[in-house]
């Protein structure tokens, strides 16, 4: 075969219709979340956090997302996406299935919810005009010790211009007339304060049952009192989102931290993207709020219900309903390897160690460091964080260890995404202790999660790693599911310090031994691996490939993937989110499925499986099958060689497509299903793993018990 | 246990690796961290370092020292090469490095910098004591110039420089602005002619079968197993041209993806294999070996055999005495009146250890001097002290420190000409006291051995020396007539009185 004909073949594989727009691909997503939400078999108080998540990933969603299409629009940028749709008629489509998500966001909300929380105990006051007497005595003292004092009304006339409103806040837009002279309608606005909960409990004159009542209702009750030289002649709640997908541009600003703080004040000025309404809105009071925010029909969403159901998150938090909530998930177990009062680093010397969170704890983690910190023979603790919890026990275990006099060297990514504010506070506090702090490189976000203690024994050096799939958090580490592994293995030792070096900003080093690296190595390495598998095929070997990862849209990736299931490779892909790829496609991907889990907690680990011909390989890592994480981040994909670690990874992946309760099934039609439960046994691999965890603890701890000298109490 | 940091300050680059050495685990590399510098252009271009670049530099180096103490490293040596060598502030960058970041850079001659590499080779154990036993070249092929060194069983007998490294060999190409299809026959007609005369004056009727090739891109790839046979940086010469040949049809971006490798490097790769085909075409070689060492090894090996921490597996002295004696050659000096010469003047050295307080390596050199002491007879019987003196200085001895060098061609010229003191030594050169101290005391042990064999005609078949008091008792076993050593004798017996306030005396020993 000569070059032209491969150029064909690959040719085939690429072709547009073969592809799924990422952004619908994405929308299938949250309405797989948002089917949790409707899923009757779930507690209720699980079923409003669902609906709140889909709310919260549809403003990112808006922000991130559309808005890069909108920015494409404006520039009169057309050229096709992997599915060969130009931005134009990307976002027409979008837009159509966003509004169909809010409509059925909405629809559960009002009448699945709110009737079943009714009879929950808990009443949700929808408009102040339905409070009571005895009620609306209470708010209305509420509102004016509480909430009258932190508001700013605004009125727009000639001499004061239209205020800006801020991107995400609730507001109420209203319209005023002079009490005295002339007839002319104005327009005027008030925040509703963030800085209050957005939740108001009222009083309840019924014994065992609870009432709130939303914080705009009372400054809408209320609105009279901003504008005392006027009557209200409407008044409504609006809500905008602004583009905020903003690149930071590296190469061009002197120091990082100031742009990006820069950056964060402008991102509330960004052009308005969407504008929610409560359905039923002045058509007046509407046609001044879009022509001044300059936004387009298509764009306003009429909304039969409060707007931003983020605050649902928070309604699960109200005290007296732990009995609507998930709690057959047992908490996160103790490592039966690494008992509490061990040598972590004599375990971690004797065997490789895997975690599996958040059924397993991630407390060693914090402990690996918190130790690292306290031993006098750790020379150094080197790390990459990028997105850490608020008061983070790793943050000061680290700190900890600069003021003991360890190097200490951080890599805090700046660059995550809507988190900067928070990174920069604690990158700073990490500097004054005397942390070596290394903000990013230029022009790529480092996504790799990687953990290097060096110590000096007795025969020399001794690296000491964790790698994993997840960020180091401990509070995500509760609700994500992620693999992270410790071992002292000296290959991987000495590549995680030229890790460290590379991000120092050394050169690279002359070769690796174990890991990969994105940008530079790792999408090639992937590719690499594909085509192994496919050469597998072509030979009449078995071959087949189990990837689990959070999302999938690169085309190279997948045009391997097509030309693997087409010579005959078994591929079996667990795709949490965004998935391009389609399936069943005659002569493409006929061998390939797509399995997605939306659970109790958050798929997010990466696992890739590769048979190989019997002499199987695995890997984990920190990066996605997407452009992004190949191409435009630090990311490092490692193997997990030991064979008992190999074998609880293989466990990992067996059991998530074996799922019959939280699995969807990617149809060749592009929908998702619910897995056809018929003949299967009930398994829920979430539910599976959290038990499989609490007994290897309950195990270990009864090992541990055995070895205690039970007295003999009775004579036989 | 030793943690010992070694940073190379190179023309292109700064590295430093860490090592823990001790003498149960030899020496382990547990860092290797590099910084991209262009000191070499700088000082190439204008002959300066730039401020800029001076101040990279010491960032760098202070940033090192902080990894070094992450180590608690106890030691550390630094060496610059060709870029801090040639440059014309060399002292006042040096000195501003060391007020800056308390790193003592020392210079490094051409030919130090070439015998660290190869002590790092040597250290490589196995392999190289295998295929020294056959005829094997070093060709160290370096940005600015190759280093060519032959063995003759299991012994480096002599080396030589060729100012044809692949950065110079680049932007010579550069310059001519030419495709990259027309560097092969553009290489071939630069480098053949210097290769044609090392062949003459060098290789001869030696048969070469190996080759060990010290660079920064074909051991990239043989190292990585690219190109290699069973272990790691060994390949088949064949295999090896089958291999690049099949490289020159791709393009440097395809290179790029496929080697891990910047694009700059891929050029700089194909340079240096075009440089050692026309070697290995020279020498009619059939086995390459790229050990994968860098200058760091050989500075930490040599930090590790100093302290004898590790003992040496070669012997580098063996060497040195072998490259010299092969010098002495060239110039047709006498390998049997050296030999003898080489006798007497360390029978005299030993025995005098007591009062010269000299060490094992000025017993070398002294042994050098011996070696070399009539080279310049090759030029000129009348002025043998100058012509010795400027042949020495002008030939690259391997071992040799460029002050070691020094001492040894003074102590030639002296031992012919008349000794000069401090002060007007001084004026000519930058040797130090203890330098100069080290000539007259070689050079007075020299003219009195010299004085022992004035007729060249190795009289004394035994020669014993004995230290009295003060005098040096020195017997010479012999039948023959010695009037002429005896009457030469004691005039060179007063620089040694000057030198040691010890007298020597000869008395003959009449054998039957």
């Amino acid at each position: 075969m000569g070059k032209d004909s491969d150029k064909q073949e690959t040719g085939k594989f690429t072709d547009s219709k073969y592809y799924t727009n990422r952004e619908l691909s994405w929308i299938l997503f949250n309405k797989r979340v948002l089917s949790e939400a409707r899923d009757k078999q779930i507690p209720l108080m699980e079923r409003v956090k669902f609906l709140s998540i889909t709310a919260s990933n549809l403003d990112e969603f808006f922000m991130v997302r559309v808005a890069a299409l909108k920015d494409m629009m404006n520039a009169g940028y057309t050229k096709p996406d992997i599915a060969g749709l130009k931005p134009v008629e990307q976002w027409e489509l979008v837009n159509k299935a966003t509004h169909e998500l809010v409509n059925l966001q909405y629809s559960t909300y009002k009448r699945s919810l709110v009737p079943l929380l009714l009879s929950n105990g808990l009443r949700i006051i929808e408009q102040h005009e339905d409070l009571t007497a005895k009620e609306i005595e209470y708010v209305d003292r509420y509102f004016m010790e509480n909430v009258y004092p932190v508001l700013t009304p605004m009125a727009v006339d000639s001499s004061r211009p239209f205020p800006l409103i801020r991107n995400k806040s609730l507001n109420i837009g209203a319209l005023v007339k002079k009490k005295e002279g002339e007839e002319e309608l104005e327009f005027a606005t008030v925040q509703v304060p963030s800085v209050l909960p957005r939740i108001v409990p009222i009083p309840s004159e019924k014994k065992g049952e609870k009432v709130i009542i939303l914080l705009e209702e009372l400054v809408e009750r209320n609105i009279d009192k901003l504008f005392l030289n006027y009557n209200i002649v409407c008044a409504y709640p609006f809500r905008i989102m602004r583009n905020a997908d903003f690149t930071i541009e590296e190469d061009e600003t002197e120091d990082l931290l100031k742009e990006i703080e820069k950056k964060l004040k402008k991102r509330q000025w960004g052009q308005a993207i969407r504008l929610e309404v409560e359905s039923g809105i002045d058509r007046r009071l509407l046609k001044v709020i879009r022509d001044e925010l300059q936004i387009k029909d298509e764009d306003i969403y009429q909304i039969d219900g409060p707007l931003d159901l983020t605050y649902l998150m928070k309604m699960c938090g109200l005290e007296g309903f732990g009995h609507l909530k998930e709690s057959g998930y047992a908490s996160p177990q103790p490592v039966p390897e690494l008992s509490e009062d061990c040598d972590i680093f004599e375990e971690i010397r004797r065997h490789d160690i895997l975690l599996h969170h958040p059924y397993q704890t991630f407390a060693p983690v914090v402990e690996f460091i918190r130790r690292a910190a306290k031993d006098p023979d750790v020379l150094a603790i080197k790390q990459t964080l990028y997105r850490v919890s608020g008061n983070s026990p790793i943050i000061a275990a680290l700190a900890l260890a600069a003021e003991n006099g360890k190097q200490v060297s951080v890599l805090v990514e700046l660059k995550a995404r809507f988190d900067e504010e928070n990174n920069i506070g604690w990158a700073r506090m990490l500097e004054k202790a005397g942390c070596h702090v290394i903000y990013g490189l230029v022009g790529l976000k480092t996504h790799s999660k990687i953990t290097l203690v060096v110590r000096k024994e007795e025969d020399g050096i001794r690296r000491y790693v964790h790698l994993g799939t997840g960020n180091y958090n401990d509070a995500t580490a509760m609700l994500y599911t992620d693999v992270g592994m410790f071992t002292s293995s000296r290959p991987i030792g000495e590549d995680a310090t030229a890790v460290f070096n590379m991000l120092s900003g050394y050169s690279e080093p002359r070769s690796w031994n174990k890991l990969a690296l994105a940008p530079l190595w790792l999408k090639d390495k992937f590719l690499y691996l594909i085509a192994r598998e496919t050469g597998h095929a072509k030979a009449g070997r078995p071959a087949h490939i189990i990837a689990k990862m959070n999302a999938l849209c690169d085309r190279d990736v997948i045009a391997a993937l097509y030309e693997a299931s087409a010579a005959g490779v078994k591929i079996e892909l667990i795709i949490r989110g965004i998935c391009c790829l389609k399936v069943g496609i005659p002569g493409i991907s006929e061998h390939i499925s797509v399995h997605s889990i939306v659970g109790n907690y958050l798929e997010h680990s990466r696992i890739f499986y590769f048979e190989n011909d019997g002499a199987s390989e695995i890997y984990c890592g920190s990066a996605d099958w997407m452009p992004r994480n190949l191409e435009r981040r630090v990311e490092i994909l490692f193997p997990v060689e030991q064979p008992d670690l190999k074998e609880k990874v293989m466990h990992i992946l067996e059991g998530e497509l074996k799922d019959t309760v939280k699995s969807h099934v990617l149809k060749s039609n592009g929908t998702y299903e619910k897995v056809d439960k018929r003949g299967k046994p009930v398994y829920n691999s979430q539910l599976e793993f959290s038990l499989e965890a609490k007994e290897a603890a309950r195990m270990s701890q009864t090992k541990v018990n055995e070895r205690v000298f039970i007295p003999e109490t009775h004579h036989q | 246990m030793k943690t010992f940091a070694a940073i190379d300050v190179g023309s292109f680059e700064l590295s430093m690796k860490i090592f823990e050495i001790s003498a149960k685990m030899g020496m382990r590399e547990i860092d290797h961290i590099m910084h991209h510098i262009d000191l070499g252009m700088d000082t190439y271009a204008t002959g300066k370092i730039s401020y800029g670049r001076v101040d990279e530099l010491c960032r760098y180096l202070n940033e090192y020292t902080q990894i070094m103490k992450s180590y608690k490293a106890s030691e550390y040596k630094a060496y610059g090469t060709s870029a801090i060598r040639e440059t014309e502030n060399t002292a006042i960058i040096l000195d501003q490095v060391q007020q800056r970041t308390g790193i003592r850079i020392e210079v490094i001659s051409n030919l130090e910098q070439r015998f660290l590499d190869y002590k790092a080779i040597a250290f490589k154990g196995g392999a190289f004591n295998q295929l020294i036993e056959k005829g094997t070249a070093i060709v160290d092929i370096g940005g600015g110039s190759i280093q060519l060194s032959l063995f003759d069983k299991d012994t480096l007998i002599s080396t030589q420089n060729l100012r044809l490294g692949v950065l110079r060999i680049r932007d010579y190409l550069n310059h001519l602005d030419v495709g990259r299809a027309q560097y092969g026959m553009l290489i071939g007609e630069l480098v053949d002619s210097q290769l044609a005369v090392f062949r003459k004056l060098y290789l001869k009727e030696k048969q070469i079968t190996n080759i060990i090739v010290v660079d920064d891109y074909i051991s990239h790839l043989m190292q990585k197993k690219f190109v290699s046979g069973e272990t790691a940086g060994q390949v088949e010469v064949e295999a090896f041209h089958q291999f690049m040949r099949q490289l020159q049809e791709k393009t440097p971006q395809e290179l790029t993806h496929a080697f891990d490798m910047p694009e700059e490097s891929v050029i700089l790769l194909y340079i240096s294999y075009l440089l050692l085909s026309r070697i290995i075409a020279v020498m009619d070689a059939k086995q390459l070996w790229a050990p994968g060492v860098t200058l760091c090894d050989g500075i930490a090996y040599e930090y590790a055999e100093k302290n004898k921490i590790i003992l040496p597996n070669h012997n580098f002295e063996q060497d040195i005495i072998a490259c010299t004696q092969n010098i002495s050659k060239r110039y047709r000096g006498s390998r049997k009146r050296g030999e003898t010469l080489e006798k007497i003047a360390l029978t005299i050295y030993d025995s005098m250890k007591r009062i010269h307080g000299l060490g094992e390596r000025d017993r070398l050199l002294l042994r050098i001097a011996t070696l070399l002491h009539d080279c310049g007879k090759y030029i000129s019987l009348v002025n043998l002290g100058e012509c010795s003196y400027s042949i020495i200085m002008a030939t690259e001895i391997i071992g040799l420190s460029h002050i070691e060098r020094e001492i040894v061609a003074n102590v030639v010229k002296y031992n012919h000409l008349e000794f000069e003191y401090y002060d007007d030594m001084g004026r000519q050169s930058m040797l130090d006291k203890e330098s100069y101290l080290k000539i007259a005391k070689l050079t007075a042990i020299l003219r009195v051995a010299n004085g022992l064999d004035r007729s060249h005609k190795q009289k004394f078949k035994n020669v014993k020396t004995r230290l009295r008091e003060n005098e040096l008792v020195i017997t010479v076993e012999t039948n023959e007539d010695i009037t002429l050593e005896k009457g030469m004798f004691n005039h060179r017996a007063e620089f040694f009185e000057e030198v040691y306030s010890v007298r020597p005396v000869i008395k003959q020993k009449r054998t039957l």
